[in-house]
């Protein structure tokens, strides 16, 4: 990570940061968001009658709304310089232990509430070893990752978890003016982490931790509980998109959601080029997690293949962030 | 007084130059950066590049080495006209500039750094380690230096890093060398090494372009000098035929007048007591410093005197002894927050890495350190950063566009307002500066020193850490200075002259008895 970068105070809505320039025409300036136009462009001319349909858009919103989720992690961990490399593997603890604990018996309610602790506490574990312990990021969430996926087979016993209460199963299947009920909760999180990223004292303590390590220690923010925060957040956060993942697939593995992990690094570095600074900011990951979702469901309604489309992701993030960089080395 | 002209050939008058330009011009965004700017360098002469921060001198160097590509005017080399199209070809044809923060590798050997890229030796793909050793000793050698070649390059000294660049330099035979700022991390016998090293380099017949902002040096080690202001090549004349009060009147533009404003009157109340602190370096460090007063602390590179700073501020932590703001005695090892709390701020040594967030705006780096004052319940309000940041703009005279320009786009002077300003919209009752002016120009300078008075009017107790000690006598009431850890002689500055502090700084503990 480099060690200076913005406060990212001036994300993609704010229109003071660069005078005589609109918000619509900065985003477009972004190869990033210029990235998604096209590509829904493209995919809108191949299948006109599919691609921007309600039910489409609708399946769209569905399909990212747990890797919004995971991302928004991510991207908070990014904030402060670093990344977290256990969050699927930590969302997919937490919705094991859900479904093993309602399984044998528990209230759904206690039974989520055990997994986003277990979440928490899996992220406050990776924060002492990376702000205290001084290990790197690297090397810290890559342990949690291996030791976590471990703990989640012990959950599950190497098997698939089903038959979980439908009042569960509702919470990722149910729908709410025909929009399904994970959508609504991806946005509110969102919305929540913006919030908290943009508009708090934390989210300021975060962003300047991630700025300078030491201009920040000078300043009086205590960095190292700035770090040991943003893992923990992540790790509760990641937590909820687990359960959440459970509840839609209406059952729990020690490998479900896996590529949440690349995916939400990659709809981070997407959004990362969307501000002037470059840095993590929760509105270009949505654009990240939008050009992910857009062309995932767009190659399938194309008839792609998933593999095919794993390939196209990455060299999608390639062009994107090429696009940005260039910008970047004009001024 | 020779004015530069490059329409007349000087070939007939002087030696040749190794290095010229003439008449360049360089815009950024239609502003001019350089305008019909000159520079002529001589084989085996160092000429100091002299200028406030803003006057085109990085921009000349960056025309000079190929990294951009001038708008009009013409290089020549030994006489004749030539384009760089970058770097690597400027490299070639034997210019290179050495930047104090680029200047080696440290993950690699010395060896390495010295025959770096084309330069190393190899057969079909393989290092020849041999000859590479042999070569790069050959380079050592020829400035006198005895690094053991095998050594990483970051377990150097500064000073150590500075000559393997220059014998990479001239691995490369280069013969023009462009030196920005080289002795600005050194200490006082590493400069006098250093100085040897360029003046046998001018011996040789190689070409030096010094940059630097101590003029002292520059009297000291340079044979001509060029002035420049606003982008354009204001004069270039000898040295021996120079003084030091027109050279900064004629960089600034105007008379420098009075440097330093008058001294103060402090009061008796004690604003913070030191007592007995023991740190790493720091040895049973006992002083006051009273409400109104600038307390100037002075002593040798790793004297102690930054870590006594960083002691107070809470930076660090410290093994024994007491600190006292006010009434309050904090506890041990406050940290920051809490010396902060007390009234204590820092600003500290390193502007670029300690000061400032270069990728932050203005505001940002502000609220930084006024997080609490700019919230309510946790929840920041736009409003007050932009406010105290107004406000601190203007008191301080900060030059930026918006206070959302990024701080990396400002110039040292105005970067170092910057933190100065964060640090003052807390009014501290303390304010701990380490080497305030390191690194910018005179005009700012100034303007820092009547703002240190200003502050100390206003009942503000300020220490300043500095190296240069006619700024420590100009700036201060009182002056202490430090060897190995202790405090080795106090003086009022009034009564200060540069001997009696140097002797201190070298432990002399006598020394006001016998100079006296």
């Amino acid at each position: 990570m480099t060690t200076s970068r913005n406060l990212g105070v001036e994300d993609a809505t704010d229109v003071r940061a660069v005078p005589r320039r609109s918000v619509g025409q900065k985003l477009l300036s972004s190869g990033t968001v210029l990235a998604l136009v096209v590509l829904i462009l493209f995919f809108f001319l191949m299948r006109p009658d599919v691609f921007l349909s309600f039910t489409n858009v609708k399946n769209i919103l569905y399909q990212v709304a747990i890797l919004a989720i995971i991302a928004g992690a991510q991207t908070i961990v990014m904030v402060v310089g670093d990344f977290d490399l256990s969050v699927a593997a930590t969302s997919a603890l937490a919705g094991a232990v859900a479904a093993s604990l309602m399984i044998s018996g528990w209230p759904i309610a206690l039974a989520i509430f055990a997994a986003l602790i277990v979440g928490l506490l899996i992220g406050l574990a990776n924060g002492l070893l990376i702000a205290y312990v001084n290990l790197s990021a690297f090397v810290a969430t890559l342990a949690t990752l291996t030791s976590v996926t471990g703990l989640a087979f012990m959950v599950t016993e190497g098997t698939t978890l089903f038959n979980l209460p439908p009042e569960f199963n509702n919470l990722g299947q149910g729908k709410f003016l025909e929009i399904p009920l994970p959508v609504f909760i991806a946005i509110g999180i969102s919305a929540i982490l913006w919030f908290v990223l943009r508009f708090t004292t934390l989210g300021r303590r975060w962003y300047a931790t991630g700025g300078n390590v030491e201009v920040s220690r000078l300043s009086g923010v205590n960095v190292r509980r700035a770090r040991l925060l943003a893992f923990t957040v992540a790790g509760f956060v990641s937590a909820i998109g687990g359960v959440l993942l459970a509840a839609r697939l209406g059952s729990a593995s020690a490998v479900q959601g896996e590529d949440n992990l690349l995916f939400s690094v990659a709809a981070v570095f997407l959004g990362m080029t969307i501000v002037r600074s470059g840095a993590a900011n929760l509105v270009g990951t949505m654009v990240g997690v939008a050009i992910i979702g857009v062309m995932s469901n767009g190659l399938n309604i194309l008839g792609v293949n998933a593999y095919v489309q794993q390939v196209v992701t990455g060299l999608i993030i390639i062009a994107a962030v090429t696009l940005s960089s260039l910008k970047t080395r004009e001024r | 007084m020779t004015i530069l002209d490059g329409a007349t050939d000087p070939t007939r008058l002087e030696p040749r130059p190794a290095l010229e330009a003439r008449e360049i011009t360089k815009r950024f965004d239609g502003v001019h950066a350089l305008e019909n700017a000159g520079l002529s360098v001589r084989p085996g002469e160092i000429h100091a590049l002299l200028g406030e921060n803003g006057a085109g001198k990085s921009t000349l160097i960056k025309v000079l080495t190929g990294i951009y590509a001038p708008d009009s005017g013409t290089l020549l080399r030994n006489g004749e006209e030539i384009e760089f199209a970058n770097v690597r070809v400027a490299n070639h044809a034997g210019v290179v500039a050495l930047y104090q923060e680029l200047s080696v590798i440290p993950s690699i050997s010395v060896a390495e750094n010295i025959l770096l890229g084309d330069q190393t030796p190899s057969r079909g793909g393989i290092v020849q380690w041999k000859t590479l050793r042999r070569r790069a000793r050959a380079q050592l050698d020829s400035i006198n230096q005895k690094i053991p070649l095998g050594m990483l390059a970051g377990d150097l000294s500064p000073v150590q890093q500075t000559m393997v660049a220059f014998a990479r330099a001239l691995a490369m035979d280069a013969n023009v060398l462009i030196l920005d700022e080289p002795t600005a991390s050194l200490t006082d016998t590493e400069i006098t090494d250093l100085f040897a090293v360029l003046r046998s380099l001018r011996d040789r017949g190689v070409a030096i372009v010094y940059v630097s902002h101590r003029l002292e040096e520059v009297f000291e080690l340079c044979d001509r000098l060029t002035i420049m202001r606003n982008g354009q090549t204001i004069v270039t004349k000898d040295v021996a035929d120079s003084h030091i009060d027109e050279v900064i009147s004629t960089m600034v533009g105007r008379n420098a007048g009075e440097l330093y404003p008058d001294r103060g009157t402090a009061t008796t109340t004690v604003a913070l007591t030191a007592k007995d602190l023991d740190g790493r370096r720091v040895k049973d460090v006992s002083f006051e410093v009273h409400r109104g007063e600038v307390l100037g602390i002075g002593g040798l590179a790793g004297s102690g005197r930054s870590e006594l700073l960083r002691i107070l501020s809470g930076a660090q932590k410290h093994s024994a002894g007491e600190i006292t703001v006010g009434e309050t005695t904090l506890p041990k090892s406050p940290g920051v927050p809490r010396a902060l709390a007390a009234g204590i701020a820092l600003v500290p040594e390193e502007r670029r890495a300690q000061g400032v967030i270069l990728g932050a705006s203005i505001q940002d780096n502000i609220a930084v350190a006024n997080i609490s004052a700019v919230s309510t319940m946790g929840v920041v309000s736009g409003a007050r950063i932009t406010d105290i940041t107004t406000r601190g703009m203007r008191d301080l005279q900060i030059k930026a566009r918006t206070p959302r320009q990024h701080v990396s786009e400002l110039s040292g002077g105005n970067q170092q307002k910057v933190v100065l300003a964060k640090m003052l919209a807390r009014k501290p009752a303390v304010l701990l500066m380490d080497e305030p002016t390191r690194g910018i120009d005179v005009g700012t300078k100034a303007e820092i020193y009547r703002l240190i008075r200003r502050l100390a009017e206003a009942g503000t107790a300020v220490i300043t850490v500095s190296s240069e000690l006619p700024e420590l006598i100009g700036m201060s009431d009182r002056i202490l200075i430090m060897h190995e850890g202790r405090i080795s002689g106090e003086v009022a500055a009034a009564e200060a002259d540069e001997e009696i502090l140097l002797a201190y700084c070298y432990g002399k503990a006598d020394a006001h008895d016998n100079l006296s």
